[in-house]
């Protein structure tokens, strides 16, 4: 019998992770934090309102001693103050690996993204996981995810000892993950740079869920790009997930975005908006060689998820 | 845009009809159902501009004989369907490529192929199937002679292939000149972009003289500029053939007589070339001059080695390669007739 602990359980992603392991009918025992409750979660799943930056947080993984920790908690959205965002993404990922290898935790699962590689005219198509994370460059706001991905690697060369599996999933769409790309897609109107259509890979949450949960069964050791079933230009994905884009040149369209976000308008920040301009898609052949991993969901079906 | 060329074709042939008796040659085509007019455009209130544009776009189209688009879009459609390639549900390929857009951008190149430059062909079936890497000579500020070889392989080659362009770093960066780029089949020309292309049997075009031939001067046309060697490295590890090709014509569709590089680099160009007609004439002056061109495709080469051995060893191998297309060009330039017929 295994035991999984999951950070940030009652999130979307969360839920989603611990209904497949109990699903798998191995005996997987699963446990989880989170700082929000989770009411009608299956029975036998044990739950702690906590939060990683918590002293109880050490406590629970001292005395429960999980096999493996899933971490999905973590600040993606911006309305948290960059510092906050910061603490929690990137002190708090190296006090969950730092409990783990000090309570003799197996193995842990980081779920970083493929925003970390950013978003740059100079990008190939189809990025592999040694391709340097560079979306500090122009997105300083997203540094945060950057840090705590290269945190994870830096501890998987450090510790051989225990298994670390960082997840770099392409943009992931689905009915309960409240995705950054989901809620830009979902906009009425979807700013986009007049002239630019980057193709943007698409992953389904279920399709995200069972990497999520390959990755522990395989013991998949390092970093992996996790990709769905293809791409499609960012006017296709609007169009199809219900929406309407409003593509604005240039110098009108972050300037804009800049005034709107800073008066809390507009959910991202400026910079945000070259994964609207350039294309960051990723090589994901090294996760699917690692666990056998392959998407079931097509592109069709991942955009019928969140259509309203 | 498929159907606005099926439009205009079908008001062309009405008017046709209406004012003369249809000719024997243009009998074949008027024999193809004629879609429905469209019923008349509501009157234009938003977008004056918009409206002039589009009545001096109507009127540009009506020089052309619309007939002989529509059967080239006709043409064109039909041999892309012979592609062996796959794109998505979506209609786009993993790059980017989208086949609509490949077809709209052939109909304007076939026009140019056949009736501008006039384009001949030798040995396209040097072309073989599956990952190749073609390498070529280069010339004329615009990329024509790209546009003029990949023409030829969906329109001269048997079963048509679409070939991959290698772009600059800075096409990326241009509003819709990038949309343009990848939705005809072109990625920036990194390494890996090139390596991913070639192991999904794309056949892929590189210029090793790069910028350095777009921007040759007249005096120097037919003369290979300095060859990069990375296309080389690339072939070793993708274990796959070169095919080299010699374009006759290209490099005197716009003679260069100087080239300002600190006036460039002030536009932030790599180059601001003074041609006979440019700038002199302004964006006109961009026009080539409809010299006839000779595309003359060579026998593919094999090269066999460590795609990380030294400059020097790699510059052997590229050397043969440089002597291959300089004897081409040398023996097209000596044949031809002249540069304009």
């Amino acid at each position: 019998m295994q035991k999984i602990l999951i950070t940030g359980i009652a999130g979307g992603q969360g839920q989603l992770v611990t209904r497949k392991l109990l699903q798998r009918d191995r005996g997987y025992q699963v446990i989880g934090i989170d700082r929000r409750p989770w009411e009608n979660r299956p029975r036998g799943v044990g739950m702690t309102l906590t939060d990683v930056r918590k002293r109880k947080f050490e406590d629970i993984v001292r005395r429960e001693r999980p096999d493996a920790i899933i971490h999905l908690a973590g600040v993606r959205h911006f309305k948290a103050h960059p510092a906050v965002r910061h603490e929690i993404n990137v002190n708090g990922t190296a006090r969950v690996l730092d409990f783990a290898i000090a309570h003799g935790v197996s193995q842990v699962v980081v779920l970083s993204s493929s925003y970390v590689y950013g978003a740059l005219p100079e990008n190939p198509y189809y990025m592999d996981e040694s391709f340097p994370l560079n979306s500090s460059r122009t997105y300083p706001e997203m540094r945060d995810l950057a840090e705590l991905d290269m945190l994870a690697t830096a501890y998987l060369w450090r510790h051989p000892d225990i298994t670390i599996t960082v997840l770099r999933p392409v943009s992931v769409l689905g009915y309960h993950m409240h995705s950054t790309i989901g809620r830009y897609l979902k906009r009425e109107r979807v700013p986009t740079v007049m002239g630019f259509n980057p193709m943007i890979q698409f992953i389904h949450e279920e399709d995200l869920t069972e990497a999520i949960v390959l990755a522990v069964e395989r013991k998949a050791r390092g970093a992996f790009n996790v990709v769905g079933s293809g791409a499609v230009p960012l006017h296709v994905a609007v169009r199809e997930v219900g929406s309407q884009t409003m593509a604005l040149p240039e110098p009108i369209v972050r300037p804009a975005i800049a005034q709107l976000f800073r008066w809390g308008l507009y959910p991202f920040p400026p910079r945000a908006i070259d994964f609207a301009k350039y294309q960051c898609t990723l090589d994901g052949s090294r996760f699917r060689a690692a666990t056998g991993f392959a998407p079931r969901f097509s592109l069709a079906e991942t955009f019928a998820s969140v259509r309203g | 845009m498929a159907a606005r060329v099926e439009s205009l074709a079908a008001r062309r042939k009405a008017r046709h009809s209406a004012a003369t008796a249809t000719p024997p040659a243009t009998r074949a085509v008027a024999l193809r159902p004629v879609p429905a007019l469209p019923p008349p455009a509501p009157p234009r209130r938003a977008g004056a501009l918009r409206g002039l544009l589009r009545d001096a776009a109507d009127e540009l189209w009506k020089q052309f004989n619309p007939d002989i688009v529509s059967q080239i879009n006709d043409e064109v459609a039909e041999r892309l369907t012979r592609l062996p390639i796959q794109p998505n549900e979506y209609g786009y390929d993993a790059w980017g490529m989208n086949i609509d857009a490949v077809r709209r951008a052939l109909v304007v190149t076939t026009l140019m192929y056949r009736y501008y430059f006039r384009v001949e062909t030798f040995g396209m079936e040097n072309i073989p199937d599956g990952p190749v890497l073609l390498i070529s000579n280069h010339a004329g500020q615009i990329a024509l002679d790209a546009a003029m070889i990949g023409t030829a392989m969906v329109l001269e080659r048997e079963p048509p292939r679409i070939m991959r362009g290698m772009g600059e770093f800075f096409l990326p960066t241009i509003p819709f000149v990038n949309l343009l780029m990848s939705r005809i089949g072109s990625v920036v020309g990194t390494p890996k972009n090139c390596i991913d292309l070639l192991h999904n049997q794309e056949a892929v075009i590189a210029f090793p003289e790069g910028v350095r031939g777009m921007n040759k001067l007249f005096s120097e046309r037919y003369k290979l500029q300095r060859f990069g060697t990375g296309f080389m490295r690339l072939a070793l590890a993708a274990k796959c053939p070169i095919v080299p090709i010699a374009v006759v014509g290209s490099e005197e569709q716009a003679p260069a007589i100087a080239n300002v590089t600190q006036l460039g680099r002030l536009l932030g160009l790599p180059a601001f070339p003074i041609t006979l007609t440019f700038p002199l004439l302004g964006p006109l002056g961009l026009l080539p001059l409809p010299a006839k061109y000779r595309i003359h495709i060579g026998k593919p080469m094999h090269f066999e080695g460590d795609p990380d051995d030294e400059d020097a060893v790699i510059g052997r191998k590229v050397q043969r390669i440089v002597d291959t297309i300089q004897g081409m060009l040398d023996e097209g330039v000596s044949q031809r007739a002249g540069i304009f017929f």
